[in-house]
């Protein structure tokens, strides 16, 4: 089995920690250094600055990195999180981005920030198991989305659709 | 209303048998009595052999879909391939099975499309998000081509380029702005110069980010 690279940007060190101590040590999986400095901040308070970087400079990190999978933050409000999956997913297009949620993140987010071409999202609460699994789901090219969502999705597309007079999903053609 | 639709007495058993209880259950047996059906019944869901006579194929199914919008569309096939799947996922039907489906999965198939879920396989479901990966690009970048185009205007030209979108009239307009009526031209004139479009309903667009000014090719290089 080959070895997945997995780093992780989060601006909160408790939580970093947490994934980290998670997947490190598992067979086939190798976690890299932090995309996102922010050790100043103790663990579990909520940083007030929503990027410890600028969007640039993570690009160049990431790309420097080179991890398959890269877990991200998302914030339950604001516009950095989901221009920076943007950047990424346009600048690292061999990265592979899942966010990471809490209860406090609505699904118009998720949703948005899969638009902006996260391939996945799970909450930091999950099982380490599911982590595990959607590591290596993603890894193969595949995403890790529920199919609640996926109707969601279903609905978005559609909907944008015969907002734009188009008649078939036809779109990327 | 769940409508079954196949023209094998087997098959309508065995998926009635997997989704009993679940609704009222309605029949087709033949694609006149199915689009009859739907038209008239508008079923919340429908199972729908892919072999049915007369069907054809992904184009049939999206003329079946627009006799009942409401109606959610799961498909069941003897071959099973990515392209056959996919292709029906494109035109938006909710789900997607194997024909001889095992009963007990039937069920919870209708049930997870029932509550807004697809029924999609993971090898599949990328390639959905990529439908709106890359419709959401798209949209941005057209978004980003107004904004520019827009900030090329005066204010007083955005002003009026702004209530012609929200569909004012002209001399709407120049009573909102105390101006008359031929200055409110005057402006839409150079408005209209310098988004290089030729009419309201098209500036209108505009201004409300679904179209382009320019055709996409252009823009995204």
């Amino acid at each position: 089995m080959q070895t997945i690279t997995v780093a992780i940007a989060d601006t909160n060190a408790g939580r970093r920690k947490k994934l980290e101590q998670l997947l490190g040590g598992r067979p086939g999986i190798k976690v890299l250094g932090s995309v996102m400095n922010g050790s100043n901040m103790a663990a579990g308070s909520e940083p007030a600055a929503v990027h410890a970087i600028p969007i640039e400079d993570a690009v160049i990190k990431v790309n420097r990195l080179s991890p398959r999978i890269l877990f991200i933050h998302l914030d339950p409000s604001g516009s950095e999180s989901l221009t920076l999956i943007e950047a990424l997913n346009r600048e690292c297009p061999d990265t592979f981005i899942v966010v990471l949620t809490d209860e406090s993140v609505q699904e118009e987010r998720i949703l948005q920030a899969l638009a902006n071409g996260a391939r996945g999202y799970m909450s930091h609460e999950a099982d380490s198991s599911y982590f595990l699994k959607a590591v290596r789901v993603v890894d193969d090219g595949e995403i890790w989305v529920p199919r609640r969502m996926l109707g969601l999705i279903m609905d978005k597309v559609c909907a944008d659709i015969s907002l734009w007079g188009r008649g078939s999903l036809d779109l990327a053609s | 209303m769940i409508l079954l639709a196949s023209s094998s007495q087997d098959d309508l058993y065995r998926w009635e048998r997997g989704i009993y209880g679940l609704a009222p259950v309605s029949f087709s047996t033949d694609l006149a009595m199915l689009c009859d059906q739907l038209t008239k019944i508008k079923p919340d869901i429908l199972l729908l052999d892919n072999d049915l006579p007369g069907l054809d194929g992904s184009e049939g199914i999206a003329l079946l879909m627009r006799l009942s919008l409401e109606t959610k569309f799961i498909i069941l096939s003897h071959v099973v391939t990515d392209e056959i799947e996919w292709e029906l996922f494109r035109i938006g039907v909710r789900g997607f099975c194997k024909i001889d489906v095992e009963s007990g999965l039937l069920r919870a198939v209708v049930e997870a499309v029932r509550k807004g879920e697809l029924w999609i396989r993971r090898s599949l479901s990328w390639r959905l998000l990529n439908e709106l990966v890359t419709m959401t690009r798209e949209q941005n970048q057209i978004r980003r081509t107004v904004s520019e185009l827009l900030s090329n205007l005066t204010r007083r030209e955005y002003e009026i380029a702004t209530l012609v979108g929200n569909g004012e009239s002209n001399k709407q307009i120049a009573r909102r702005l105390s101006i008359t009526e031929r200055t409110v031209k005057a402006h839409l004139t150079e408005v209209f110069r310098k988004l290089e479009v030729a009419d309201r309903l098209k500036l209108a667009l505009i201004v409300k980010g679904s179209v382009s000014p320019r055709p996409t090719s252009q823009t995204e290089h």
